[in-house]
Formats: C-alpha cells, sequence, structure tokens
C-alpha cells in the first residue's frame, strides 16, 4: 500500500487483551479465541480503513503518518482508561509445559506461535505470489494510477490489503498472550522490531522482510550472550540505523525502492 | 506579526501582573513546550522533515544540564551549551539520514534514534544513574540556575523563546528560507536549480535539535527531575509535533498558540479527571490523538492558518 502504519502495534496489542478477556471471562483458550478473533480483525480492519484511512490514503505522507500516530495514541490510552494499566498474563494450564525438539526445550506456546506464524506468512506469500487478488495488491502497491487505469478498484484493493494487515497483526497478538504480558504500550517493543525487519529486508519484499527478521534475531540473541540482555536493543538499533545510511533500501531490496512513492 | 508582538508582551508582561503560583508555573510550562514546538517547526514545518525523534535532543539537553550539577559540580549554562553542542552534533546524524530516507522511513529511523538514547540513558548506570532518573540539584543562584522566582524563570525562557520565533521569522524571509520551502516542496526540482537541499536540509535540522536541547536543559534546571523514560520518550516527540501541527506547521507564532492550547487542557483535563490512582489520565491523551488525526485532514494550516481566513 505504501502506506506505513504507526499504529500496527496497537493492533497487536487489542489482539493480545482479546485473547486475556476471552480467556479471563470466557475461559476461551487462546488458540480457539484465534478463529473467532481473525474474522473480528478482518472487519476492524475494514472499518477502521473505512472510518479514517480512506480520506487520506492519497494525501501527503506526512498526513498519513501523523493520522496514523493520531490513531496509535487513541488506541493506547482507550487501552489505558478501560482496562488499566497494569499488566496482565493469560495463565493457560499449559503455561509451563515445553516440548524438546533435538536437543533444544521450547516453551509449548512459543512453538505454537511459531508454527502458526511460519503457517501464516506461508500463506501469506503464496496468496500475494499467485493469487489475482494477490496480484492485484501489489498492482496497486506499485503504481496506483496505473492500476486504476487497467480497471482495478483500487479504494476496494485499499480496504482489503489494510483489513489483511489488521488481521494478521491481530491474530499475533493473540498468538502472542499466553507468551508476555499485556499492558496498553505491549505493541510497542514488538512493532519497532518488526519496522526493522521489513527496512532491513526492502520494502514490499516478503522474503527479504523473513530473512531480515531472522537477522534481527540472531543479532539480538547473539547480543544478549555478548554484551548482555541490557544492552541487546541498542545493538539492532545501531544495526538498523547503519544499514539504513549504507543502504537504505535494505538488505535485499531494489536500489532506490525507498524512494518510491515519496 | 503583530499578534506575535502582542503575545510575547502579554507573556513577558504577566508576571508583573499575576502573581499566583499556579498561574506562573503553566505560562512558565506553556513557554518551554513552545520553545521545543516552534524548535521542531523549524525541521517539521520549514525543512519538511517530520521527525518523531526529537525527544532524543530535549534529552540530551536535560541530562547534559544535571549532569553538570551532579557529576561536575559545575553550571548548568555548560550543560545547556554542551546539550545544544551534543544535539547539533545527533542532529546532523539525523540530518544526514534524512538525505538517504524519506517520509515514513525517516520518521521510523528517527524514533530509533531517540530509542537507542533512551536505552543508553536508562542503562548506562555508572554515569546516568539509570532509569531510576537524576534528581537535579537545587544551588541558588542565577549562575547556577537555581531559582525560585518564578517570575524570573518566565522572563529566562522568554528570551528563548524570542530566539526560536526570530529563527523561524528568518526561514519566512530570507533567501534561505524560500530555498528550504522550495526543498519541502520538491526537493528533486529544488536540487535542479542549484539550491544546495542536502546541506540546507541538515542544517535546518542542527539548529532545530539545538534549542530542543536548550528547552530540555532549561525544562530539567526548572522541573529539577530527570527521568530518562520520559524526556526520551516518543511521546514527548508527539507533544512537539502536536503543539506546532495545532497551531499551525510552518508558522512563526503557530507553536506557541499550539502548545498554550496543549498544555491548557491538559492541565484542566487532569485536574477533571485525573485525581490520584484514576485511571482516566489517558484522557487527554485520547483527545490529543483524535484532534491529530481531525486537525491533519480538516485543517492542515493549523490554528494560525484558521484564524487567517475568518
Amino acid at each position: 500500500m505504501r502506506v506505513v502504519n504507526f499504529a500496527h502495534g496497537e493492533f497487536l496489542m487489542l489482539g493480545m487483551y482479546a485473547a486475556f478477556w476471552a480467556f479471563t471471562l470466557l475461559h476461551a483458550d487462546p488458540y480457539v479465541t484465534l478463529v473467532v478473533a481473525a474474522p473480528l480483525f478482518f472487519l476492524v480492519g475494514w472499518g477502521s480503513y473505512a472510518l479514517i484511512m480512506r480520506p487520506i490514503v492519497h494525501t501527503s505522507h506526512n498526513v498519513q503518518v501523523f493520522t496514523t500516530v493520531g490513531l496509535s495514541i487513541v488506541l493506547q490510552n482507550l487501552a489505558l482508561v478501560l482496562w488499566t494499566g497494569d499488566a496482565r498474563f493469560v495463565r493457560t494450564s499449559y503455561y509451563t509445559s515445553v516440548i524438546s525438539v533435538g536437543g533444544a526445550v521450547l516453551n509449548f506456546a512459543q512453538a505454537v506461535a511459531f508454527l502458526l506464524a511460519v503457517a501464516a506468512t506461508a500463506a501469506l506469500f503464496a496468496f500475494m505470489r499467485w493469487s489475482y487478488t494477490g496480484k492485484l495488491m501489489r498492482a496497486t502497491a506499485q503504481d496506483r494510477a496505473a492500476a486504476a487505469l487497467m480497471g482495478i478498484n483500487t479504494d476496494r484493493i485499499f480496504a482489503l490489503t489494510w483489513a489483511v494487515g489488521i488481521t494478521l497483526v491481530g491474530a499475533a497478538g493473540v498468538l502472542l498472550a499466553p507468551v508476555y504480558a499485556v499492558y496498553p504500550t505491549a505493541g510497542l517493543q514488538f512493532v519497532l522490531i518488526a519496522y526493522i525487519a521489513v527496512v532491513l529486508g526492502g520494502l514490499g519484499d516478503m522474503v527479504g522482510a523473513l530473512i531480515a527478521a531472522l537477522i534481527v534475531a540472531a543479532v539480538e540473541v547473539i547480543g544478549s550472550y555478548t554484551i548482555g540482555t541490557a544492552w541487546k536493543e541498542v545493538l539492532y538499533l545501531v544495526l538498523f540505523i547503519a544499514i539504513l545510511v549504507v543502504r537504505p533500501a535494505g538488505l535485499f531490496g531494489q536500489r532506490g525502492s525507498e524512494a518510491i512513492g515519496a | 506579526m503583530r499578534g506575535a508582538l502582542l503575545f510575547f508582551a502579554a507573556a513577558g508582561l504577566a508576571p508583573l501582573v499575576v502573581s499566583d503560583a499556579f498561574l506562573l508555573d503553566s505560562l512558565v510550562l506553556m513557554l518551554v513546550w513552545g520553545c521545543a514546538a516552534g524548535a521542531w517547526n523549524i525541521a517539521g514545518g520549514y525543512a519538511g522533515q517530520i521527525s518523531l525523534g526529537h525527544s532524543a535532543f530535549f534529552g540530551l539537553g536535560a541530562y547534559a544540564a544535571a549532569l553538570c550539577g551532579v557529576r561536575w559540580n559545575i553550571s548548568p549554562w555548560y550543560g545547556v551549551a554542551i546539550g545544544a553542542v551534543l544535539a547539533t552534533g545527533a542532529g546532523a546524524v539525523i540530518g544526514f539520514l534524512s538525505n538517504r530516507l524519506r517520509g515514513p522511513y525517516f520518521v521510523i529511523a528517527t524514533i530509533a534514534v531517540s530509542q537507542v538514547l533512551l536505552i543508553g540513558a536508562s542503562r548506562w548506570r555508572g554515569f546516568t544513574a539509570g532509569s531510576e532518573g537524576i534528581p537535579v540539584p537545587f544551588r541558588p543562584g542565577f549562575w547556577t540556575l537555581g531559582i525560585a522566582d518564578k517570575r524570573l524563570w518566565i522572563w529566562i525562557v522568554l528570551a528563548l523563546a524570542l530566539m526560536v520565533y526570530l529563527v523561524q521569522v528568518y526561514l519566512e524571509r530570507s533567501r534561505r528560507g524560500f530555498q528550504l520551502a522550495a526543498v519541502r516542496e520538491d526537493e528533486d526540482a529544488a536540487l535542479s536549480l542549484g539550491v544546495a537541499a542536502r546541506r540546507l536540509k541538515v542544517v535546518a535540522i542542527a539548529v532545530s535539535a539545538a534549542f530542543t536541547a536548550v528547552c530540555g536543559a532549561l525544562w530539567a534546571q526548572y522541573v529539577g527531575f530527570v527521568d530518562p523514560l520520559y524526556v526520551f520518550s516518543v511521546d514527548l516527540s508527539i507533544r512537539f509535533a502536536l503543539a506546532a501541527i495545532l497551531g499551525g506547521l510552518g508558522s512563526a507564532l503557530g507553536p506557541f498558540l499550539g502548545a498554550v492550547l496543549v498544555t491548557t487542557l491538559e492541565t484542566w483535563l487532569r485536574a477533571e479527571f485525573g485525581g490520584l490512582g484514576s485511571h482516566l489520565v489517558g484522557l487527554y491523551l485520547i483527545l490529543y490523538g483524535i484532534a491529530l488525526i481531525v486537525i491533519v485532514r480538516y485543517a492542515p494550516q493549523g490554528l494560525v492558518g484558521w484564524l487567517r481566513r475568518t
């Protein structure tokens, strides 16, 4: 879409809260919640697009930045007012269960989140690559005007792309809820890593983002071992800034792609 | 121009008439946030380089002033200078990034810079006292900026406000200012006309950073406590941007009017709903968010633009 959503992390936070409330009030397992929450987030995504994004999708980047930043502030503080700032936890019965694969011991919830994330990424990749709608989305992102001239309903495609993005991030939130604490600003730590992975990998390049995500994770883990957990974030943020200075298109991106749509 | 004269005269004369400590305190904070928003406006409004990492510079200034008192026992005025120099350096780095990145990717990079400083300040316990923050020692005297009299504070901050205002007026009227506007509107076209676009952007961001650091240093001395999670936060950066946008992006007086409005609204809503232990403290931030969304869509010229039209 060539629109950076600064409220992305807040939708992740909403996903985590959805899992928390379903678990606390209805005793629903997060994996059951996922099935219900995903379509719900699709609707939330579609609604937020129609209400907030549609009028500004063709305006300047600065307007888009501030609109999504505004949305992020609203969602964060809505969560704060409604559900207080306390950190909350989803304590499932298998909270302490682990499974061992080879020699490695993995937390059950983390392992499931990993597998589902891999499946979702593969599905999204296939969808963007081979389905007709995916082609329309890529065409619209590359050149709105040309896509519209080819008879693509770009408004619908934008709404759909936005809604799919929100669905995935909401689902990710539900999956992360059994592993991490839930609080109003929980989204920031995840989304910062996500931005870094996307920019490192080259914008609009899904395989690049995947590889970059692995690099960021490796840097984080190696950093925690060598210089301590306190400084690991600095390591990948500095790496991120350094790469932006040296190669702003990202490791695998086409040269100049960062300026597209600017 | 007449509006500005009225505004600054009112702010300067207020201490002679008003003696209520609460009102004077509000006025000092309004002016500090106004200066910070004005400084942000130099980069964000005039140069078109939207940064959400300006708290990095504010924090550098605040820490420089606080550490001068705590670690080296020298005048915080040196801290003002040190903070400004450090921020100019950091501003040059961000300015350099602005030549490599456009739009939202520049915004993310600025956030990353402020986050690096946030983590640095909250983890380097031996030097910055870590995430507990630093209480700034109160040493009476003008040279040590230990001033209990709020009226004096108003005049000190007002001097800074006038400087920020004049820099903005310079950008509105001078040849350099026009060149910067050309860069903002279409960088490629400006470059092709022989405007030194890259250098201009870096200088604008560095100047903006230096002023923000001075605001941070004065703020630290006035408030008396520096908390890394506050002074380097993204929320603070958004606050500068919000005041500038609310008042009018790229107008000299706008950021000050925006800051007055934002600070008043915040104080009122906090007093109304934010009692101790109340979780309604987030209410004013919800209003900020909605204001931001509505203003950039319906009134992109802000308060000043709206006043001019009516």
